[in-house]
């Protein structure tokens, strides 16, 4: 079961693992329309008021891309031996935790919640905090915590997926991807700023 | 059947061969013979160069019966490589 959840990667070929990517990234895009969710960056999950049914398609494509190349290039420097499609099925497979997040947005109650919350926090001068109201409070409070987990289990299938595919040993390595993937979410973050879609 | 030691238990070094002997006629011989490279990685990296031989050199078949995948394969072959080459 530990294996399955966090490193799938060392059991499973790479045909199951590129099928069940692939179709979560389908899944997970359409689930993110569903409940007005758009994954603007390579590890960053907002909820909108308007949606558009291609944007999460198009922000995924965008994610998986940039963290892709950053990562492969880097695995190729490491070790020459690195397959492309062992790359790609750690950044598939490391966003299915990151799927799952739109899902706690059932009758927006994330967008509500954060909205109710905004309201009071937008007059800076005068917060009134017997105003703060709880439910919102424990329902933001709540999302926050699991979208950590969600953060933390995205990060150790996506490393355990590169350690297999690049055969990376040693603490260099855990610097070398922390460095890849902060660059990859600025890559991401930046087309995704930059084109209007 | 009892496991060849390949490691000194009190300073980690290689161990020799130092003594040898036929179980038809008795005959020993005795010397001092460093074991051949194969037989000096651990067990388990023996028993995966014999099965990579059975499997005509395929880590993709080794690894479907196996049940593991193949990076996981050749990240296993890559270290037991590294292990033989000669150390400058």
């Amino acid at each position: 079961m530990k294996t399955i959840l966090f490193n799938p990667f060392k059991k499973y070929q790479e045909n199951t693992l590129l099928i069940v990517g692939v179709l979560a990234t389908f899944i997970g895009s359409f689930t993110a329309y569903s409940f007005y969710a758009r994954f603007d960056g390579a590890i960053d999950l907002h909820f909108t008021s308007e949606i558009n049914l291609w944007q999460p398609f198009i922000d995924n494509f965008i994610n998986i891309a940039s963290v892709f190349i950053v990562l492969f290039l880097l695995s190729k420097y490491q070790n020459k031996k690195t397959r492309a499609v062992d790359i790609l099925n750690a950044v598939l497979i490391s966003r299915i935790p990151y799927y799952l997040l739109p899902l706690l947005n059932i009758n927006n109650t994330i967008s509500g919640a954060t909205e109710q919350m905004m309201t009071i926090a937008g007059d800076t001068i005068n917060i009134n905090i017997e105003a703060i109201p709880m439910n919102a409070l424990i329902i933001i409070s709540l999302f926050a915590l699991i979208s950590f987990l969600a953060l933390v289990w995205f990060i150790i299938l996506l490393f355990n997926g590169y350690k297999i595919a690049s055969n990376a040993k040693g603490n260099k390595q855990i610097l070398f991807f922390a460095l890849a993937l902060i660059l990859g979410e600025i890559i991401t973050k930046a087309i995704i700023l930059s084109i209007p879609y | 059947m009892s496991k060849l030691p390949i490691k000194c238990p009190s300073c980690e070094q290689h161990l020799n061969v130092s003594q040898l002997s036929c179980l038809h006629c008795d005959t020993l011989i005795a010397g001092s013979y460093p074991l051949p490279k194969l037989m000096q990685l651990p067990q388990e990296d023996q028993d995966f160069i014999l099965q990579f031989v059975l499997h005509s050199g395929s880590l993709k078949k080794m690894a479907l019966q196996m049940e593991i995948s193949y990076p996981t394969m050749r990240n296993k072959l890559d270290d037991i490589i590294e292990k033989l080459q000669p150390k400058l």
